[in-house]
């Protein structure tokens, strides 16, 4: 016992620069964070006098930012962005990642270079004809050509990550099921799909937070005042600020932005972090 | 087990129909697109005048793009280099037994999840201010006077400020990945190491480089992706018109396709098809980088 | 759950398609330079519905862009969408999207219910009418015009009576010595942002070469001989003497917009450079409406060329080609920018109203004779935009040159090199 505590501290102490470095970034993170906060809550003049929550605190930032700069809207549209997004990614790719990993037959392999060789493109290359595409097809400004976009564009990296996932999974589940006359695509979703919630959760959680914060391709495609999401609609809502001279209503903004991330990161974070994870390890 | 082609037919055509509609198409038509003259991004093939290399050498000639690609390729390299060198002392702190791991992972974590819009508007309102921002203020309190009255902002040194607010972000990430990769290294080689006599740099050089070469080259190639692709960063410093310290070549691409803010554009100076051409360099570029990659860290698969 | 989605999926593009449309109303989509909080969006917000209770059966849907708009308007004329009408500063509006709009002339001889019998082209300000038709390919009307607005210095009547300045500076000598005065009264003579950074290089240029073809020919120079010319450094030492003597911020060189604005708007500096007519009003949050706000001409710098030529101009409208009633579009922009609504713009945006019989608002008042003074035009940024990649140089050497990083003849050279 006596070693043990004795070793502890020697370990502790030798561990005291790293623990500085990392104290310190997390302090500087915190920092960093927390002045917007409080810089949030005050007025214009005093940020700029530095003389912050002089004359107390203002709510009113924020229910002006919610209301008058539409914040409100922006976040609705940006859920209805990602849940519709998210859940089209899943059930396009999904069948497409099983049957990849399960049954070879030519051009698999080349498919799966395909879609890991479209990881490296930059988005710059395909966006011009894409609008073009859409002016075509009038389909510009509008939710629907958005959420299309979103999902095409996700899709070859949720197969990437979910074949690792089919792959695992034991033959016996289809082998029984074909035995009790279950059609192949009722086996799918029925049990095969059931069975890698684990990995659909992490990913779906993945392209979530991806999706929450996307902002080009908004930029592009969907920039007026009815179908802005959140990352567009901060970026106008800061520039706005900027002519009315408004700095505290901007940093209400870009809180009411960060919060939602932010809460569903503390409760979600190992799951997030394990789709990170997940994604880049598999070679 | 019964293969069903009906079934795979099904179940692949989406996806591939999707792949096709948003990757293949447009990578085919940009690709000829920047080889015409194209007024707006709308026009159709029967509008675009034939310049073969006109664009690609318009775009050389343009000493904006060039400094662009100098500012993407800085990024880079120095914003590379800076990135993996803190992630990897992190991971390595966070993986030899230190206490309140997942708390230090998760915090390190957390800017890359927030958007970037917020977190830029938090350093360039905040952190780089130089009355009343986090280092003026730092830096006086340590008495640091020169440090405390850097013009974090200026033309000079926005590049400097912008990169760096840019790498905080992303250390995040990659201490994930590499935390991931090492804790995949068998304990037992430390120990073995630690037998012998080998201290912390040895045991770093000897047993965890090599053992993360496949995770560290994912990793360049990851890199090399992201920050090919810089731009809500570069808009968030510039808004307005691009400046010289923040131009990347996403940027330019954006100005030349799009117009300008602060000057009216003059109708004859957008052009499409040289926005494709930036495209297809940059696309090019990543292909070179990913080959360098694949021939300069040699993945062998080991066995452990 | 997979049959909720599968139900889910078509009810979907009800929501995405849009709002449904009236049949037998008068729509008229806007798209709009300002953001839905500015004041000139409150002020047009209600304009727009009183012109609607005026005539059952216009409905007008508006789309608040910001200045985003100058991206993002043409791309989406070109994919057809439905845009009617759309507002912008009055050069950017004639000289990128004329070919989309439809000439206003036949509309201009008309007569409005706010223009009291007269034609709407007496009504209106003549001068913008001209810059109206100098700008256009063709000599026709393309815009209406609302909002005046000048590029003017801008001061603290305060600081000046306590630095014991009578009146306002005409020349370069007479604004140099202001300065010194204020330097020697404790205040921080002056400032600028990024986003105006170029502007007094140019006016200065254009006040030594006198015309602004001269200064557009400078930035398209490449070869850099141009810029061997003896004013071009003199210019350049006017310039270098400002920070020598410390008339400048020390955050002059970092200052992202508005963090300039605000110094002048906080007490803290007396003077920002060069600025439009808008000014008071994007810093009212913080000043509040008793700033003492004071504005003056670019100064005389060379007395051969004088002050006539200034920046001048205003937002205006335009009307698509496509639209389907450009009649009640027409009636609808002659509504917004004369009589009531005209005064109501002025006053809660503090900016100038159309009408010239009117005063301007207190806190904009001297900007009325500088705009009144101006025989002819410059551009923004004087014409050194001209180039879009020497532009950038030009205002970052430009920047250094301010803070005091480099020397008149440094600045030259090393403009020529990044040419």
């Amino acid at each position: 016992m006596t070693t043990r505590k004795f070793s502890i501290n020697r370990q502790t102490l030798s561990r005291l620069p790293g623990y500085l470095i990392l104290n310190f970034w997390v302090v500087f993170t915190a920092v960093l964070i927390g002045w917007i906060l409080i810089a949030s809550l005050s007025t214009t003049r005093e940020i700029f006098t530095n003389t912050l929550l002089e004359s107390g605190v203002h709510f009113s930032n924020y229910v002006q930012a919610l209301i008058t700069h539409n914040v409100g809207r922006y976040f609705m549209n940006s859920l209805f962005y990602t849940v519709t997004a998210g859940v089209g990614i899943i059930v396009i790719a999904a069948p497409c990642a099983y049957v990849l990993a399960r049954f070879p037959f030519p051009g698999n392999r080349l498919i799966q270079n395909m879609f890991v060789g479209s990881l490296g493109v930059p988005q710059i290359m395909i966006i011009l004809p894409l609008f073009y595409l859409s002016s075509l097809l009038r389909l510009t400004n509008s939710r629907g050509l958005l959420v299309l976009l979103y999902v095409c564009l996700n899709v070859p990296f949720t197969v990437f990550f979910l074949m690792s996932f089919f792959s695992t999974l034991s033959t016996s589940f289809e082998e029984a099921a074909a035995m009790d006359g279950c059609s192949p695509v009722r086996t799918f979703w029925t049990i095969m799909f059931p069975l890698a919630q684990p990995g659909i959760i992490t990913v779906g959680i993945f392209n979530f937070i991806v999706l929450w914060n996307e902002f080009f391709i908004a930029l592009i495609f969907a920039n007026t005042s009815d179908l802005r999401p959140l990352a567009v609609g901060l970026y106008t809502m800061v520039q706005s600020m900027r002519y009315i001279g408004d700095w505290a209503g901007m940093f209400s903004a870009v809180v009411i932005v960060f919060v939602p991330t932010f809460l569903l990161y503390i409760f979600l974070s190992e799951k997030i972090i394990a789709g990170v994870t997940g994604g880049a390890i598999k070679e | 087990m019964k293969r069903n082609r009906t079934m795979m037919i099904t179940f692949l055509t989406p996806a591939l129909f999707s792949f096709g509609l948003v990757f293949i198409y447009p990578i085919l038509r940009t690709l000829a697109m920047s080889f015409f003259y194209v007024r707006t991004v709308t026009d159709g093939w029967g509008k675009w005048e034939f310049v073969a290399l006109a664009n690609y050498q318009k775009l050389f000639a343009s000493s904006m793009f060039i400094q662009s690609l100098k500012n993407i390729l800085n990024i880079w390299l120095w914003g590379g280099l800076v990135v993996f060198a803190v992630a990897l002392i992190f991971s390595i702190l966070l993986t030899s037994g230190f206490k309140g791991k997942s708390f230090y992972r998760a915090a390190i974590y957390l800017p890359n999840v927030v958007s970037a819009v917020a977190m830029a508007t938090m350093w360039i309102q905040y952190a780089f201010n130089s009355k009343y921002g986090l280092f003026h203020t730092l830096f006086s309190f340590l008495g640091m006077e020169r440090l405390a009255s850097f013009q974090w902002t200026s033309p000079d040194n926005q590049f400097l400020a912008m990169t760096l607010a840019y790498c905080f972000g992303m250390v995040g990430y990659y201490v994930l990945i590499f935390m991931a990769g090492i804790e995949k290294i068998p304990v037992d080689y430390y120990e073995a190491a630690t037998l012998e006599g080998a201290n912390l740099l040895k045991k770093f050089i000897h047993i965890t480089l090599p053992l993360l070469r496949g995770v560290l080259r994912s990793s360049v190639v990851m890199w090399s992706v992201t920050s090919i692709g810089f731009f809500i960063w570069s808009m968030m410093f510039s808004p307005l018109d691009p400046d010289v310290g923040t131009i990347t070549p996403m940027v330019y691409m954006y100005n030349l396709v799009f117009g300008r803010n602060l000057t009216p554009t003059d109708p004859q100076l957008l052009n499409a098809g040289a926005g494709a051409a930036v495209g297809v360099l940059l696309t090019g570029l990543t292909v070179i980088i990913f080959a360098m990659v694949n021939l300069l860290i040699r993945d062998r698969k080991l066995q452990y | 759950m997979l049959l909720a989605l599968c139900f889910l999926f078509p009810v979907l593009p009800l929501w995405a398609g849009g709002a449904q449309e009236a049949e037998d109303a008068v729509n008229l989509v806007y798209w709009s330079m300002w953001n839905e909080t500015e004041p000139q969006a409150m002020v047009l917000k209600s304009a727009i519905r009183d012109f609607e209770k005026l005539n059952p059966g216009v409905k007008v849907a508006i789309q608040w862009n910001g200045r985003e708009i100058r991206k993002t308007l043409q791309p989406a004329l070109d994919a057809g969408t439905v845009i009617d009408i759309w507002d912008e500063d009055l050069e950017r509006i004639v000289k990128t999207w004329q070919s989309y709009a439809i000439g206003l002339d036949e509309y201009y001889g008309q007569s409005y219910p706010t223009t009291g019998g007269k034609a709407f082209g007496d009504t209106t300000m003549g001068s913008l009418q001209s810059l109206l038709r100098s700008f256009s390919t063709d000599g026709k009307i393309y815009a209406v015009p609302y909002q005046p607005m000048v590029l003017v210095a801008f001061y603290n009547k305060d600081h000046f009576a306590k630095a014991g300045i009578a009146k306002a500076p005409v020349t370069w000598d007479e604004f140099l010595s202001v300065c010194a005065k204020l330097k020697a009264a404790g205040y921080i003579p002056m400032t600028i942002d990024d986003a105006y950074m170029e502007l007094p290089l140019g006016m200065h240029l254009n006040r030594v070469f006198g015309n602004y073809e001269a200064v557009e020919a400078l930035a398209k120079d490449k070869t850099g001989r141009l810029w061997d010319d003896p004013r071009v450094l003199r210019t350049a030492r006017d310039f270098e003497t400002l920070a020598r003597n410390g008339y400048l911020s020390p955050q002059v060189e970092s200052n992202k917009w508005p963090a300039g604005q605000q110094e002048v708007a906080t007490d803290q500096v007396s003077m920002y450079m060069l600025n439009g007519t808008w000014l008071p009003n994007e810093v009212k949050g913080t000043t509040g409406p008793d700033f003492p706000w004071g504005q003056f001409a670019y100064p005389v710098v060379d007395p051969a060329i004088g002050a006539s030529a200034g920046t001048y101009g205003s937002q205006g409208f335009q009307i698509s080609k496509k639209c389907a009633n450009p009649d009640v579009a027409f009636a609808l922009l002659a509504h917004l920018t004369t009589g009531k609504w005209d005064q109501e713009m002025a006053a809660n945006t503090l900016g100038a109203p159309m009408d010239t019989g009117m005063d301007w608002p207190e806190v904009i008042s001297d900007c009325k004779a500088v705009f009144g003074s101006l025989e002819s035009w410059i551009p923004w940024s004087g014409g050194l935009a001209a180039d879009t990649d020497a532009f950038p140089v030009i205002k970052a050497e430009y920047t250094r040159l301010l803070a005091g990083k480099v020397t008149a003849e440094q600045f030259v050279a090393n403009i020529k090199a990044g040419l």
